[in-house]
């Protein structure tokens, strides 16, 4: 416990890129909690004329039926940590029970295992998570899933190659000898043990599900009635926004998406810095 | 390889299968086509057929190019619109291919050499932020900048519409023109993961005892550099193979911001007019694309490294 809490004390704060990773994710996170208040009008409904450039009333101006882009900017970063939370959290539940069981078990289910993994990273990711977004209709469940269909291999890939060294060690086979079976063995002595880089992970993908969740719904593949920063950046262009100069309307919600996403990058690299045993050793 | 190759033909073949109606009846709707034209369609397309002959005309048909006529261009065949395309994508791809990880090596050869400076944490700083910026967002931004404030490059096509070129010279000036921002943006978004690759294989060599020695013995700064750069290289070539296929893929999102009329423009043109058999084989095309560039990529990574020798399994 108090070892967790010096980990945690050395990446939140005394490691800077934590630091200003987690800084920046809670200012997000805190902005969609709050959502409700700051945002000063309703973003679904149409509050001023179309097309109306920045001024006082519309801090970001009026997207082209007349809602404010400000407010669907703030409702915005609850779609983005929304994604950016769960579509790496499943794939991680996918890949790690897998990538226990094929590690530790071994033999054909372990090749079965390790075969799917390396068909699935060698498959086009995008092409193929567009053309199945298209396919199975535009909602933010259906993202979710076809992001963690392709996030699972990774994770599983990962997990094993721990597991490989872990069920070597004496203490696993101290488990075994006092007759515990395979099963707890795997996720009660080795699981633990794969949890902190599985979260590090976590983490450091949440970054690309948020870019592609964006991407998705700036192609028009995204849920029409979820308000996220996709989605404004896609009436943005359909709008013709630039061609008339309001280039605000284009500028705010790309700098949210791309700094929302530095803020995991950072914090998910000083994690990984203080869990991995790899990088640790490599650190002179 | 052989098994992705197999997935995708599966999947091309079971999606539109799940869609409600089948193309003979949704061109027949939306044409006005006459009965009997559709009965023609149906028994060509052996829609009437039990699935495992289907599958089997399928593969028949993949392989000779009868794809089958898009549902937007009627009566223009799938064929015709996807090779009309291909050259453009593959001009695009086949440049960013190179400029990405050009650029992105040399960043991290250069952050490397000069470890533990402000240079080499500006470089790794900058790389992590990029590494977050959708590469759409950028695109809109220099578009507005270069296309409409400064006007000094086109924002969208491959060609000037409706130019006419006196001769080749001309002809391969306006593609390039063109060519420039979506090169630009793309080498500019996607170089970060290859600067970061290069730059932490670039400390570890190093930090080798066999540099240390070379270093010792007084060798000149350019000979330290060769013998670095040639273990150094290796793990970003490694990666070329897995990212190759991610700049191909990006194709989809960075030909539409730029209406670029390549595969990946037909395959949002297609997505939004739920053409589905235009949808199916550009998606095709582009996966066939990927793996081509990945084997290519595998291939180039044994020549650089010797101790890597493929040898044929089972």
């Amino acid at each position: 416990m108090v070892s967790i809490l010096r980990d945690l004390r050395y990446i939140l704060i005394e490691n800077r890129m934590g630091l200003i990773g987690f800084a920046i994710i809670m200012f997000f996170t805190l902005i969609a909690i709050f959502a409700d208040i700051i945002a000063p009008y309703n973003p679904y409904e149409l509050v001023g004329p179309p097309y109306t450039p920045p001024n006082e009333r519309f801090i970001l101006g009026t997207n082209d039926i007349g809602q404010d882009i400000f407010s669907e900017f703030i409702y915005g970063s609850r779609i983005s940590l929304y994604v950016g939370f769960t579509a790496p959290i499943l794939s991680s539940i996918i890949g790690t029970i897998l990538g226990i069981i094929a590690g530790y078990l071994g033999g054909y289910i372990d090749e079965l295992v390790v075969g799917a993994v390396d068909v699935m990273l060698a498959l086009p990711s995008l092409p193929l998570i567009i053309i199945l977004a298209a396919y199975l209709g535009p909602s933010l469940n259906n993202i979710i899933l076809v992001l963690a269909i392709f996030g699972w291999p990774g994770f599983a890939r990962m997990v094993r190659s721990q597991v490989l060294s872990l069920r070597e060690r004496a203490y696993v086979e101290a488990a075994r000898a006092t007759g515990a079976g395979s099963f707890r063995i795997m996720f009660r002595h080795i699981l633990p043990h794969v949890v902190p880089l599985v979260i590090a992970n976590i983490v450091l993908s949440a970054t690309s599900a948020i870019l592609t969740e964006a991407g998705l719904s700036f192609l028009g593949l995204g849920d029409p009635i979820a308000k996220s920063w996709g989605q404004i950046l896609r009436r943005a262009q359909v709008g013709h926004a630039l061609h008339q100069g309001l280039w605000l309307w284009v500028f705010t919600p790309g700098l949210a998406i791309a700094l929302l996403g530095t803020g995991f990058t950072l914090l998910g690299v000083a994690i990984e810095e203080k869990v991995n045993p790899r990088l640790k050793h490599s650190r002179r | 390889m052989l098994a992705v190759f197999f997935i995708i033909i599966i999947l091309n073949f079971i999606l539109p299968r799940a869609m409600p109606g089948n193309p003979a009846s949704i061109l027949a709707n939306e044409y006005n086509l006459p009965p009997e034209t559709v009965k023609i369609l149906v028994s060509l397309w052996k829609l009437d057929r039990p699935l495992h002959e289907q599958f089997v005309a399928y593969i028949e048909s993949l392989f000779t190019g009868q794809w089958g006529y898009s549902y937007k261009y009627y009566p223009r065949t799938v064929y015709e619109l996807v090779m009309e395309r291909l050259p453009w994508t593959l001009l695009l791809q086949g440049v960013t291919s190179i400029t990405v990880p050009a650029f992105g090596m040399l960043m991290g050869i250069l952050a490397g050499w000069r470890r533990g400076t402000k240079y080499d944490v500006a470089v790794t700083i900058s790389a992590i932020i990029v590494y977050a910026i959708p590469y759409y967002w950028l695109a809109l931004m220099f578009q507005y900048v270069f296309g409409y404030q400064l006007r000094i490059f086109p924002i969208a096509h491959a060609l000037t519409p409706g130019a006419s070129y006196s001769n080749f010279l001309e002809y391969v000036a306006d593609v390039l023109w063109h060519l420039t921002l979506p090169v630009l943006v793309v080498t500019l978004t996607a170089y970060a993961s290859y600067t970061l690759v290069t730059r932490n294989s670039m400390v570890d060599i190093l930090e080798e005892d066999f540099m240390f020695v070379a270093r010792a013995k007084g060798l000149p700064e350019r000979t330290l550099m060769k013998h670095a750069l040639r273990n150094a290289l290796l793990p970003p070539l490694t990666m070329l193979a897995i990212r190759l296929g991610h700049i191909v893929g990006g194709a989809v999102i960075t030909e539409t911001v730029f209406s670029y009329p390549g595969v990946g423009y037909l395959i949002y043109e297609s997505i939004m007019f739920k053409d589905y058999p235009v949808l199916n084989a550009a998606f095709f095309m582009l996966s066939i694309t990927v793996i081509v560039a990945n084997f290519a990529a595998d291939l180039l990574y044994a020549v650089v490294d010797p101790r890597i020798r493929y040898v044929r399994r089972g």
